[in-house]
């Protein structure tokens, strides 16, 4: 049985718009945010991703989850980078140091310090802001297509009918595959098998995770086949393929595509012109002493 | 004539897009040449693409190329399955802890699965689509070269196909995987004080505060040892020992073009891209493949025996 992502049908700013529409503007989006290390820039694109997020409909109760798990992620990277100044050593070769924490304690002869700088503050920031940025907009999707139009609107931005239908089932496989993961993962667990506690060498750890990838592997390609008959059935691929839904643009889908071009078009602009780079305020670099 | 005509000339128009890019960026900024920008990215994106392309007419009359309804299915579920099993090992929910500073991706085993089983053109969609939803599942962002680097694993294990009988060729694709892995293990000793990858720093040109293990060193070599002992041991079922063959070189070949991308795109000295970068994770890849493909291509086969289909 197929599992679907938690689509509802609302009044939000997103679902007014044609699904190809918010696609193209969404990769705009998306290749416009890469584009930056600058804190300034990246504010504006993160006060896009909230516009978004909060005319989006999707109330905390319904997407908990996904955000809980998303900002623990975005949070430990940051703390990661931000403790190491993982990454960021590609963009500043100097830093300005605020202050030096030493631990009183040692770990087998190594005394714990932490480095606090002005560059790898704003790193951590920037790389909080900019992942914040693509990953709200990326949840904000499976709860705003709605799963009819999936293959209409990758069939209505060019791809050839096979790939659309193949994007389609894709994006409907996903929340499947991932409820027969968590299936066999208690079925395992019942049967004494401590998921959890994968030790043991390189190779250990690997034969452990046959009895959890095997079955989800060949249980889905054994399912498949009640998919492929229905499909079959119906001619798929015999002919053009025709679509129940039609898409339409309306004078708004062609502003958002036009507006997500400009963005695209005028970050890359910019940053041609050599601005948007990583950028330390003066004022912190100052505070160091 | 006039698809193949129109095809090239799309191929052509892309290439043309992203080398004017390059021509008129750098007259505006100086500083901003093709190693410096992005938008290289989308160039190994266009190189990958037409990697896949020329193999495809070379061979185009073989029927692995052909697209049916069983095909279109496979290459969704097998993207389905990279894109949640990389998010599940690689996220934070439930984390394969890594040795010797080796990346664990047994997703890997996915992508190198599907395309031996189902041709080429399903192992291509699944390595690159799967590793794309994966990636943006988890919050990485899009990697588009390296979406390519995975879809080439499943395209180039997917090429057991041109051949009708599995046995064939398979000795000339274990002598290719040799001579990779004793080239890049040598590469390896050569540069072995190379650091791993957790800092970057350009006016050192160092990579990272420590060197790679030397387990993580040497990890494509025993890879590529257990895949030897696969392929002899399973001599008599060749379905193993073929998938298993056949995933090895994707893997080199797919996560090398990844690696070797990043000599431009991230700037890495080709020290740093293939010792601290394509050998802890081609390697430990390779370990999964030889552990991981038996099985599942057992498994396969015997439910395709028992359904008939």
């Amino acid at each position: 049985m197929l599992v679907t992502w938690r689509f509802q049908k609302r009044k939000s700013f997103i679902q007014s718009f044609d699904p190809r529409a918010w696609l193209i503007f969404f990769v705009c989006f998306m290749a416009s945010t890469l584009f930056f290390w600058d804190l300034r820039f990246l504010l504006f694109f993160a006060g896009i991703a909230l516009f978004c997020i909060f005319t989006s409909g999707v109330t905390w109760k319904e997407s908990k989850r996904a955000w809980l798990f998303i900002m623990g992620f975005i949070l430990f990277f940051s703390v990661l980078t931000f403790l190491t100044g993982r990454g960021g050593m590609e963009f500043y070769t100097t830093e300005h140091i605020f202050t030096k924490l030493t631990a009183q304690f040692t770990l087998l002869g190594w005394r714990p310090t932490l480095t606090i700088t002005a560059e790898k503050t704003i790193y951590a920031i920037n790389m909080l802001i900019r992942v914040f940025s693509i990953t709200s907009m990326t949840i904000l999707i499976p709860y705003s297509l709605d799963p009819c139009l999936y293959g209409v609107a990758f069939r209505g931005l060019g791809l050839p009918d096979k790939i659309s239908y193949g994007m389609d089932l894709t994006m409907r496989f996903i929340p499947t595959f991932g409820r027969d993961f968590s299936l066999t993962m208690d079925a395992q667990k019942a049967r004494g098998y401590e998921i959890e506690k994968i030790k043991g060498g390189l190779f250990a750890q690997i034969r452990k995770l046959a009895p959890l990838m095997v079955p989800v592997t060949i249980r889905a390609i054994a399912g498949s086949e009640d998919i492929i008959d229905a499909m079959d059935l119906r001619a798929f691929g015999i002919g053009p393929r025709t679509w129940i839904d039609k898409l339409y643009y309306s004078h708004r889908d062609r502003f958002l595509i036009a507006g997500g071009i400009i963005l695209l078009a005028f970050s890359l602009g910019v940053n041609l012109l050599g601005y948007g780079n990583f950028w330390v305020p003066q004022f912190l670099i100052n505070l160091a002493p | 004539m006039k698809k193949w005509l129109s095809v090239i000339l799309s191929l052509v128009a892309v290439l043309a897009f992203f080398f004017g890019i390059w021509l008129i960026g750098r007259l505006i900024n100086p500083n901003l040449n093709l190693d410096q920008t992005a938008l290289l990215r989308f160039v190994f994106v266009g190189i990958g693409l037409l990697i896949v392309f020329v193999v495809y007419l070379v061979t185009r009359e073989n029927k692995m190329w052909e697209v049916g309804t069983r095909q279109v299915v496979y290459m969704a579920i097998g993207a389905a399955l990279y894109a949640i099993f990389s998010y599940l090992f690689n996220g934070t929910v439930f984390v394969v802890p890594s040795v010797s500073q080796v990346a664990l991706r047994p997703a890997i085993v996915i992508p190198m699965f599907f395309g031996y089983t189902f041709g080429p053109v399903v192992g291509f969609f699944t390595g690159a689509v799967g590793n794309m939803f994966g990636d943006a599942l988890t919050g990485f962002g899009l990697s588009p070269q390296w979406s390519i680097g995975n879809g080439l694993v499943g395209f180039i294990a997917g090429l057991a196909w041109l051949f009708k009988d599995k046995k064939q060729g398979l000795n000339w694709v274990l002598i290719i995987g040799a001579a990779i892995t004793v080239a890049i293990t040598a590469f390896y000793f050569l540069n072995a004080s190379t650091a791993n990858g957790m800092f970057f720093d350009p006016a050192n040109n160092i990579f990272g505060d420590a060197p790679i293990t030397v387990f993580a060193g040497l990890s494509t070599l025993i890879g590529f040892v257990l895949v030897l002992l696969v392929r002899f041991i399973f001599g008599k079922n060749i379905d193993v020992a073929a998938a298993v063959t056949w995933s090895m070189i994707g893997n080199l070949v797919g996560i090398g073009f990844a690696a070797l991308s990043d000599i431009w795109i991230n700037k890495y000295p080709p020290a740093v891209a293939f010792v601290g970068e394509f050998l802890p994770s081609a390697g430990p890849n390779l370990i999964f493949a030889a552990i991981l493909i038996p099985i599942l291509v057992a498994a396969y086969f015997a439910v395709q025996k028992q359904t008939g289909r």
